[in-house]
């Protein structure tokens, strides 16, 4: 008959050592949670910034957020954070975030537009779990660089090229993470104009 | 210090554990289509692996042998996150880039490997020089594929463009058939500079 096997000490010792991990995870959380929440909200800042084009790449953490503060204020209206890009008292773009399905997961990130909605000032990636290397340089700013002036006055604006009309390219290698990304922005534009006007924005 | 300096040149050459022991492929297919992506998952491979290995060896002696794999698995796990909420703290925008693939860490053979192949029956400090010879080796075949992928694929090294304008990508290197035909060509120069065949066998599931 085979020996039989203790019960006790194993329980006992799973018990302690996950106890004792899960004391030393809940340190480590809570010592660096202000750092990863600043961090965060600094990667915020950093996307508004590069959406509305204004330069912040030479700064440091501190001024970043210094200039964020100076030209960029936010409200929140029917549950939606509007970002407003003022330049001595007249407003130069409104910017509001988005999120849609990419290949791998969630892909979430800014988009600005113009006072009169007519075009697309910039756009941002903030998270996304696509391929790191393929979909993944959706973060690059040659391919984001490309959504700046996009006019906005037809339905479905983005067109991959070589199609007709065709306005952005996509990222070889990555054919559905490019066809997620203009999908996303495709069907946000129409919401977020009606939205804008319901709010008031633009007439 | 000689038995440290002949693990090292097992882990990174003569029991190298990708082209070696053939563990730890899923990851080496996966980032290795930019060198600074490499380089990261590797200097967390090591971490992950030295740790671990030491930890599973400091308790070696009071661990029940019936759940061993479930204390490790544990022991694994807890690193692994302490690498995602350091990167996430202190270098935000690789822990962006390399994205899901910092949790993975855990599911690599390579750790777990060690941990019952060697730091079962070894010293802690020596299973914790074990775990980062291994990690060394990974690290080292991660950056030779990624070499070629980025240089071929984007024309570039850690980023910096290094092929002139006239210079025209090679896509598949870069997509995921670049990384199995690079990881091939690995394996059969290592199998052709090692003709003897051993029993490289570690034991543990391949992935």
């Amino acid at each position: 008959m085979p020996r039989k096997k203790p019960l006790v000490y194993p329980v006992v010792f799973m018990i302690l050592l996950t106890a004792l991990f899960t004391f030393l995870l809940a340190f480590i959380n809570a010592s660096t949670i202000d750092e990863i929440e600043r961090q965060e909200e600094l990667s915020i800042q950093r996307s508004i910034l590069y959406i509305f084009d204004i330069p912040y790449k030479e700064l440091d953490d501190r001024d970043i957020t210094k200039r964020y503060t100076q030209n960029i204020s936010s409200s929140i209206e029917k549950n939606r954070k509007i970002y407003r890009y003022t330049l001595n008292d007249t407003v130069k773009g409104y910017a509001f975030e988005f999120s849609g399905s990419g290949l791998w997961g969630t892909i979430s990130g800014h988009i600005a537009f113009t006072p009169s909605f007519d075009q697309i000032l910039g756009v941002n990636f903030i998270r996304h779990s696509e391929t790191p290397g393929l979909g993944g340089r959706i973060d690059e700013v040659t391919y984001k660089d490309q959504f700046r002036n996009i006019s906005v006055m037809t339905a479905n604006p983005l067109i991959y090229r070589p199609a007709t009309n065709g306005n952005i390219d996509s990222i070889s290698g990555a054919t559905l993470t490019s066809k997620a990304v203009k999908d996303i922005i495709n069907d946000f534009i129409p919401k977020i104009k009606s939205y804008a006007k319901e709010v008031g924005l633009y007439e | 210090m000689n038995e440290i300096k002949k693990l090292f040149s097992q882990g990174i050459w003569k029991d190298n554990p990708v082209f070696r022991q053939i563990l730890g492929i899923c990851s080496s297919l996966a980032v290795t289509n930019l060198l600074i992506n490499s380089f990261v998952m590797g200097i967390g491979l090591c971490f992950v692996t030295g740790f671990s290995s030491f930890t599973v060896s400091v308790f070696r002696h009071h661990t029940p042998k019936h759940i061993r794999m479930m204390v490790q698995t544990l022991i694994i796990s807890a690193y692994v996150i302490i690498l995602d909420i350091f990167l996430k703290a202190y270098y935000p925008s690789m822990s962006k880039a390399l994205g899901p693939y910092v949790g993975l860490i855990i599911t690599n053979c390579i750790i777990m490997g060690r941990c019952e192949a060697f730091a079962q029956h070894n010293k802690p400090i020596i299973s914790f020089f074990d775990g980062i010879s291994m990690g060394l080796g990974y690290t080292v075949v991660l950056l030779f594929i990624a070499f070629f992928r980025e240089l071929l694929g984007f024309g570039s090294l850690f980023g910096i463009q290094v092929l002139g304008e006239n210079w025209v990508n090679w896509t598949l290197m870069i997509m995921p058939p670049g990384a199995f035909f690079m990881l091939a060509i690995v394996i059969w120069i290592a199998k052709n500079i090692f003709p003897t065949p051993e029993d490289t066998n570690e034991g543990g599931a391949k992935a």
